[in-house]
């Protein structure tokens, strides 16, 4: 992936308009992602993390700059969203894939993988209405992870069922991110972050602030 | 891993995309998302009446229900004395039903699915076009209320029938189009959906629901009233599929199938260009 003085402004609301306040967004960004890479990205909230993602997965577009990309990719992001109350999980499963941009027959042979992930047995064919709130989390994290795209783009989505689980989608996160190309994640987990990146980036106020080796990274964060 | 490798060429996702190939283009991803689409008809249809015990029953009752009370207020209380009347009321509702779910579906397309926007890379026209969809099915569901009232009147079953589905997509691709054409407006402006419900409120007055075609030409002519009704583009599909299911040849002008034609394809055009210009940018600045 590669990236060119990426810009993108947020609207300032009308009644702060009077106030001079400088919008929030992203500005300039240059950045390049190779193929087997695992880029971590730090900052502050409302740093322009997410933003940055979310224009990486092609949904914002840019205000100038330009983003190119080989293969696919995908934004992992918001555990069960898509889903409808009234569709099996096996559907469901079907429709997040289609989504994702999946055709039926890729779906198709990830199907068992995704009800043995989520652990909800027969209930894989009974409607979400259904379910807990923690059987739609499992439902949701082996959905979302069992698609290894080209470059995946992972924005602090592990920390959801119970604790078992969430070790388990850890690993799971991890297994993606052995077979995936690329790898872009978003946390606030430091340690994760410096054990598994070969390369992060530390935004503040939407641009780049630091580039480059993992422990220097969170050094250079933990000081701005 | 997919299909990484130094072959696969690096592709901008925002490529430049001129307005005169931008219709092309929407019809090209909506193509390209037909097994989406097929999904999302099925989680539409089946969330509409699920929890509903008669199901798609209710399809067939409202259209009917709503026909008796409009025949009792008509035939009854004002003595209109058309034996066919509550089936023209009955295909009156269905497409004008049809035309304003379109409508108004479309028009909150962006809004209603912000959440999926921001996190899964799709053409943002499939939900408007599923639901177009969803509601082009309900209508042909809600049509086999009209089964009875073929044996009740020995209404003629011709080839002609095969028009209605035909009038019936018109009808939704006008009301589709058109809402194409607010949505981006209405994510940044939610008071564009209640203006829009209030004016496919006042709109069915103004269609030929409790009216037909020849009650008007008897009433106003073939004047500018006439050229004024045939910019309301249920008019001519409502009409046709009258004539199509009771066997009747109402007396459309050859100016107001034009009209008709010409407005879906304007809404189109205008439509695909608006939405695909504005709605991407419309989902960073909600």
């Amino acid at each position: 992936m590669e990236i060119q003085n990426l810009t993108l402004e947020y609207p300032v609301p009308r009644k702060y308009r009077k106030e001079n306040i400088e919008p929030s967004g992203i500005r300039d960004i240059c950045l390049s992602v190779r193929k087997g890479e695992v880029l971590g990205i730090i900052g502050h909230n409302g740093s322009g993390k997410s933003t940055l993602l979310k224009l990486m997965a092609g949904v914002f577009p840019p205000d100038t700059g330009s983003i190119a990309i080989r293969g696919s990719v995908s934004l992992l992001a918001g555990v069960g969203v898509g889903f409808h109350k009234d569709l099996t999980g096996r559907e469901n499963a079907y429709l997040y894939g289609a989504l994702m941009g999946r055709t039926q027959e890729q779906i198709d042979n990830l199907i068992n993988e995704i009800q043995q992930f989520a652990e909800l047995k027969h209930h894989f064919d009974r409607p979400l209405r259904t379910y807990s709130s923690g059987m739609k989390s499992r439902l949701g994290i082996s959905v979302a992870t069992a698609f290894n795209p080209d470059l995946l783009l992972i924005d602090e989505v592990l920390g959801v069922g119970d604790a078992s689980f969430r070790e388990k989608s850890k690993l799971r996160v991890r297994k993606m991110i052995e077979k995936s190309g690329a790898v872009v994640i978003v946390s606030h987990s430091l340690g994760l972050l410096k054990e598994i990146c070969d390369r992060i980036i530390v935004l503040e106020n939407g641009k780049i602030v630091f580039k480059g080796d993992p422990v220097d990274a969170v050094e250079a964060y933990l000081q701005l | 891993m997919d299909s990484e490798s130094e072959d696969v060429p690096l592709t901008p996702l925002w490529g430049k995309r001129s307005i005169v190939r931008l219709p092309f283009l929407v019809a090209r991803d909506l193509f390209q998302s037909r097994s989406l689409l097929r999904l999302l008809v099925k989680r539409d249809l089946a969330g509409r009446y699920s929890r509903a015990y008669l199901g798609y029953a209710w399809a067939v009752l409202e259209p009917l229900l709503l026909a008796i009370v409009y025949t009792f207020l008509f035939t009854i209380l004002l003595g209109a004395d058309d034996p066919l009347y509550s089936v023209k009321i009955i295909i009156g509702i269905v497409g004008w039903q049809l035309f304003a779910r379109s409508v108004t579906n479309s028009t909150r397309s962006i809004s209603s699915s912000i959440n999926l926007f921001q996190f899964a890379r799709i053409p943002k026209t499939v939900f408007a076009t599923s639901s177009a969809l969803t509601n082009y099915v309900l209508a042909l569901i809600s049509l086999s209320c009209l089964i009875p009232f073929f044996y009740i009147h020995n209404l003629p079953i011709s080839l002609h029938l095969f028009l209605v589905p035909f009038w019936l997509v018109l009808i939704s691709f006008t009301g589709w189009a058109i809402g194409l054409m607010l949505a981006p407006l209405a994510c940044k402006i939610p008071d564009v959906n209640n203006v829009v419900n209030f004016l496919v409120r006042a709109g069915f007055f103004l269609s030929p629901v409790m009216w037909t075609y020849d009650m008007f030409s008897k009433r106003f002519g073939e004047g500018w009233h006439s050229v004024l009704a045939h910019m309301n583009p249920t008019v001519v599909p409502i009409t046709k599929m009258r004539d199509a299911i009771l066997g009747e040849s109402s007396s459309i002008p050859d100016y107001g199938y034009i009209m008709c034609f010409s407005l879906a394809i304007v809404a189109y055009t205008l439509g695909s260009i608006i939405f695909e210009r504005k709605a991407h940018r419309a989902v960073v600045n909600v």
